[in-house]
């Protein structure tokens, strides 16, 4: 079967500055991949060409058979591909419901006429049901990662891209998180998972791709990634500090 | 859930049943005989609404400003002028206003809208004064000396009350139906963060353009209302900066963003614009201009957002004296 994503010799410069360099990965329907990479790697500037608000300089991304490389972002969500924001973006004046519901209503549709129960049931999945009716910008910032992704979910993305959707939470809040993303895979979902804490991804992933500088440092299974020299040498001081 | 959707019920119910009284009480009032003049000033009152209600679905709702709407408006008011003076019902020749105003938001929506914020705003200033400046030389309209309608039959004041009332109505009903509606949501999202909006399938470019043709409608029969009403209209009038400034002014005085709020800076802008032109000759666009100032850094939400607090404040010491009763 062929890739669900495929990324070929992807390049990104940003006036002058390359934050990608000929990144070429796959990502098998099903999978959880993780995205690894020191700060300034390009880990969320590859999301943002994936999910159409960038274009590359060079290189094609398919999705599903389908050259996407330059379409827009929500071209992407309404075929699937949707992605989080590693810096939460909420509509602030909007309900903690509103916002999930544009995603229910934009994104690949609710499933049936009426959303409240739908609306519900995400809300309830990430545990927001208490602040449903809150507006989104009085929610601390725990509640926001967590709404940044239950929006992201009420589009009902077949390839759900995640950027540091733990960071900051607690470890118990960490782990319903990452439970919640195991289960979204369960019902069929794939992701592309980019996070700094390597417990999270040694727990989570089936495969991790690695940059450094913007380009592809290494690629494999998490346990290979995790011993590989060239790996902690990156990620030097920072593996140390965890 | 139930609970939810019974009170949902019953807040709407309470909504309808005031605009309709509100309805009933405009629909009735010209049989209390009020003076001509009030009349008068209460349709000028109106045709402002409906341009202000339109105006907030862009400005308020969807959060992009435009200094341009005098555009529609003028428009508007000249090719409902050129109807009734080519011999159409006076409806056709609104529906032919409201038509040239919707392409016109097509061709300045295109590219202005690929601008945001203040560079949106500034766009349609110049878009706005360009197209003064053309209705100025244009030989065929009658250029500066401005345009006649030559209606036949009696000057009914009442006809036309009941127009602006009509279209009013309608006004708000759209904009009532939008604050509630999938597509209402997104022109919100557009506000508060286009970027994100498109990241969860959101075309933004699309919802601002319909909400743009929408609102460009809804002024442009504003326009062919006041026109027919006039019986005389000149481009320093209806295509003038101080027209987009009043479109703009009124939503923002009562509340953007909300159902009630450009109605209530309609009525207020439009019963009191008069006696201040007459006071203050030189210095009401001042006052205005001081008084938005004071609105959007204090209460961006306008005389709603006054009318909000002065409520919270009232049931908190509703509730604080029946606490006292009860300890
Ligand atoms: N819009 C932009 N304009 C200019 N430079 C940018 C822009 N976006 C990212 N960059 C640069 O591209 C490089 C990669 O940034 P990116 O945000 O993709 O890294 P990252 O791997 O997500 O880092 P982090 O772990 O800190 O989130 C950085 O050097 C950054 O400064
Ligand atoms: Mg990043």
């Amino acid at each position: 079967m062929p890739p669900l994503l495929s990324v070929e010799r992807l390049t990104k410069y940003f006036a002058g500055l390359a934050a990608l360099k000929d990144v070429s990965f796959e990502v098998e329907e099903g999978q959880i991949c993780g995205l690894i990479g020191p700060n300034g790697a390009g880990k969320t500037t590859l999301f943002s060409i994936i999910a159409g608000s960038v274009s590359p300089s060079s290189g094609t991304i398919t999705y599903s058979g389908k050259d996407v490389t330059r379409w827009k972002s929500f071209q992407a969500v309404r075929a699937g591909v949707a992605r989080t924001h590693q810096i939460t973006r909420p509509f602030r004046s909007m309900t903690t419901r509103q916002n999930v519901e544009i995603g229910l209503h934009f994104g690949r549709g609710p499933a049936s006429g009426s959303t409240w129960g739908e609306v519900a049931e995400i809300l309830e999945g990430v545990g927001l049901g208490r602040v449903a009716d809150r507006p989104a910008a009085s929610l601390c910032v725990g509640d926001q990662k967590r709404l940044e992704l239950a929006r992201t979910l009420a589009a009902k993305p077949k390839l759900l891209l995640c950027d540091e959707v733990c960071s900051g939470l607690t470890e118990t809040e960490m782990n319903e998180v990452l439970d919640l993303l195991r289960r979204i895979r369960g019902r069929g979902t794939t992701i592309l998972y980019v996070e700094h804490n390597m417990r999270a991804i040694m727990s989570t992933c089936d495969q991790v791709v690695v940059l450094n500088f913007g380009e592809k440092l290494t690629e494999g299974p998490p346990l290979k990634i995790q011993n590989d020299p060239a790996v902690i040498e990156a990620y030097l001081g920072k593996t140390a500090a965890d | 859930m139930r609970a939810a959707s019974t009170q949902m019920g019953r807040f709407l119910n309470y909504r309808v049943a005031g605009w309709g009284t509100l309805l009933i009480v405009l629909g009735i009032l010209p049989w209390f005989g009020i003076s001509s003049n009030l009349t008068r000033l209460l349709f000028t009152a109106l045709v402002w609404i409906i341009a202000s209600v339109a105006w907030n679905l862009l400005g308020g709702v969807t959060g992009q400003v435009s200094f341009g709407f005098a555009v529609f408006y003028g428009l508007g008011a000249y090719a409902a002028a050129m109807g009734i003076n080519g011999g159409l019902h006076p409806l056709a020749a609104f529906t032919i206003s409201g038509l040239v105003a919707a392409l016109a938001s097509i061709f300045i929506g295109l590219p202005t809208f690929r601008l945001r914020g203040p560079y949106f705003a500034i766009a349609t200033i110049g878009v706005s004064e360009a197209v003064r400046v053309v209705m100025t030389n244009l030989s065929f309209t009658g250029g500066a000396s401005g345009y006649r309608i030559a209606e036949h039959g009696r000057f009914r004041p009442l006809e036309h009350y009941y127009t602006a009332l009509g279209f009013s109505a309608v006004a708000v009903v759209i904009s009532a139906w939008i604050h509630e509606s999938k597509f209402g949501l997104s022109l919100q999202a557009v506000r508060e963060d286009e970027e994100a909006a498109a990241d969860i399938g959101v075309n933004p470019l699309k919802a601002k353009l319909m909400v743009h043709l929408l609102a460009a409608t809804l002024t442009g029969i504003a326009g062919g209302v006041y026109a027919r009403y006039a019986a005389y209209i000149h481009p320093q009038g209806v295509f003038g900066f101080h027209t987009s400034v009043a479109i703009l002014l009124m939503p923002i005085i009562g509340g953007a963003g909300t159902v009630a709020g450009p109605v209530i800076g309609g009525f207020v802008y439009g019963l009191v614009q008069e006696e201040l032109v007459a006071a203050f000759p030189q210095f009401h666009l001042l006052l205005y201009g001081a008084l938005l100032i004071v609105i959007i850094l204090f209460e961006p939400r306008g005389v709603t957002g006054w009318l909000g607090r002065l409520r919270g404040f009232i049931e908190r010491i509703w509730r604080k004296s029946a606490t006292a009763s009860v300890g």
